[in-house]
């Protein structure tokens, strides 16, 4: 009774800001209290961070991502999707769409994408005449759209939690990601075709834009293809992207100094990777002693008592992923969440793949889930625009969300067929 | 106070420093195993055990930042609707909590550090395993020392919450 009291004021002190490590690391320490366990064994835990090869790609590719996003990789990216799709009818809205979806995919979806790309693409499109709500809802659903995609960091981190093969859940991601953009842009396109003015396809245009990203053009194809042709594994694929990024921002486009800016850059992209990877380590203690208590198989067991189909599972799932993807961020989400689930989904039936693009999808909606959800408050924070006014914005995109989160919930073909070939 | 905030700075430069060496050496060393794997169908032994717990170290290191600059990843859904001085106060109480599990696990890491000295093994190049974990306690004072700079400053500085 006492540590059930002591649970909810620490869950209590994590919702007024506690630095989540912390909260969870004292469960784990009352936990390990109750049991009359040595609390070495939370460090034993602990050091699992250093035993596993997956989590090296973590600073690298977080590295890498943070020179993309210091440099004018940005405007590039917007150029040249512009000069592909800008003549379609609602065609700034696709590239706002592409741009956003592959600039997280580099930079792991934490608000990035808002700060660094929207304040480049609201202006244009209002200027495009789409109307300020559309526009501000549109920007504010890219902001995590992409993190489907390789090398994108919540899929890294699903791997090593759920102990899946990380090359193959980089490969499953790609069709339904590429699912999310085609239904909003088809939606996007409906909507605005008769109110925008469509620019004009020039070959020169795109001609241009082409050389000006040419360095960068090939840096998906190389870490997808790579991987999909097995050249490489996925963390060779982190190093390699680390230094073809930094040899091409810091001496071929020398868009940043090295004295001046890589210094800088580590440090801010370090501590995204320390306060990740601590989180991390505190939970792993906590999961073992979940484990050990047999916590995931009582679940299953109370649930199994109400539902015993596996299609009425996957929904309570995704509910209750929207809950918790709209109260936590995405990182400790996938941390605490998927060692308790993912027992329970393999005793439905389903797939430890399928399961983490399910996962992913849905923490990508929680992202945009009013109340609380965090895109809504970078987006009223970056833009000034009230909160509300975000809220409804964002609404009609989220539906067009959830019919692409049921196709891939009950299509598991969606994920996997990519994977079996 | 002064002096406190003269520790913590200097201690951030060093961090930083290291930070940025062991990032650089990652880099390095990564991209050296591919090259080796794939041109000369070779690679270093010592590589994988290497980068695995560089990982370990730029965890704690980069932690320690994050908790010097309050970017920690935390839940912000009830702080928004505090007045300002019900903030300070609910600042102060969750840095001391913070603070007391970091003492904690401080304890339990030297503990466990301790353990690992009397049973040594080569992890690599001649680098025993304590050496390489001895990050974690460091780690955690490191932390610690952030958390009480926290709330001295919060409760001696005006306008901080």
């Amino acid at each position: 009774m006492l540590n059930f009291l002591l649970i909810l004021l620490f869950i209590l002190f994590a919702l007024f800001r506690t630095p989540l490590f912390a909260v969870i690391s004292a469960i784990a320490i009352l936990a390990f209290v109750s049991t009359q366990t040595d609390l070495s064994a939370i460090i034993i835990e602990m050091l699992r961070l250093a035993n596993t090869s997956t989590l090296i790609a973590i600073p690298l590719f977080t590295f890498a991502g943070y020179i993309l996003a210091e440099s004018n990789t940005p405007k590039r990216l917007v150029n040249l999707t512009n000069a592909l799709f800008g003549w379609m009818p609602g065609g700034l809205a696709i590239v706002v769409l592409v741009s956003c979806a592959i600039f997280t995919a580099f930079t792991g979806a934490s608000g990035i994408t808002i700060v660094a790309l929207g304040g480049l693409v609201f202006p244009a499109l209002i200027k495009g005449n789409y109307s300020e709500k559309f526009s501000l809802g549109l920007v504010t659903t890219s902001g995590s759209l992409g993190l489907l995609f390789p090398p994108s960091l919540p899929l890294i981190l699903y791997a090593f939690v759920a102990q899946v093969d990380i090359d193959k859940l980089f490969i499953a991601g790609i069709v339904p990601g590429i699912l999310l953009i085609f239904l909003l842009s088809l939606y996007s396109t409906l909507k605005n075709y008769k109110v925008v003015q469509r620019q004009k396809f020039s070959f020169q245009n795109l001609w241009r834009a082409t050389i000006d990203a040419i360095w960068e053009i090939p840096l998906p194809f190389l870490i997808i293809g790579g991987i999909y042709a097995g050249l490489f594994t996925v963390i060779e694929a982190s190093a390699i992207t680390a230094v073809y990024v930094l040899i091409v921002e810091f001496f071929i486009y020398r868009d940043l100094k090295l004295k001046k800016d890589l210094p800088r850059i580590i440090k801010e992209s370090m501590m995204l990777v320390g306060g990740i990877l601590i989180i991390l380590a505190s939970a792993l203690g906590l999961t073992s002693y979940l484990i050990d208590a047999q916590i995931p198989m009582k679940i299953f067991e109370l649930i199994q008592t109400y539902i015993t189909n596996k299609y009425t599972f996957l929904l309570l799932l995704n509910i209750f992923l929207l809950i918790v993807g709209m109260l936590m961020d995405i990182f400790s989400a996938i941390i605490v969440v998927v060692p308790i689930i993912t027992p329970i989904a393999l005793k439905f039936g389903v797939d430890p793949i399928h399961l983490g693009i399910i996962f992913l999808t849905n923490l990508e909606i929680g992202y945009l889930t009013p109340p609380v959800g965090l895109n809504l408050f970078i987006s009223s924070f970056r833009f000034e625009k009230p909160i509300i006014k975000i809220y409804l914005a964002t609404l009609p995109f989220i539906l067009i969300l959830f019919i692409a989160l049921l196709l891939i919930t009950y299509i598991p073909e969606i994920s996997l067929f990519l994977v079996k070939r | 106070m002064k002096l406190l905030t003269l520790i913590d700075d200097l201690l951030a430069k060093i961090e930083t420093v290291i930070l940025i060496l062991l990032l650089s050496l990652m880099v390095i060393v990564g991209f050296a195993q591919v090259l080796l794997r794939n041109l000369f169908e070779t690679g270093l032994p010592w590589a994988d055990p290497m980068l695995r717990y560089t990982v370990l170290w730029l965890a704690f290191l980069g932690a320690s930042l994050a908790t010097r600059e309050n970017r920690h990843i935390n839940i912000d859904v009830l702080t928004r609707y505090l007045s300002p001085k019900l903030k300070k106060l609910i600042s102060i109480i969750t840095n001391i909590f913070a603070l007391s599990v970091c003492l904690i696990l401080l304890k339990s890491s030297i503990d466990f550090i301790k353990m690992e000295i009397e049973f040594p093994r080569e992890i690599f190049l001649g680098i025993q395993n304590w050496i390489l974990e001895m990050i974690i306690p460091i780690g955690f004072s490191l932390i610690s020392l952030r958390f009480t700079v926290n709330i001295v400053k919060i409760i001696f500085i005006k306008n901080i919450i």
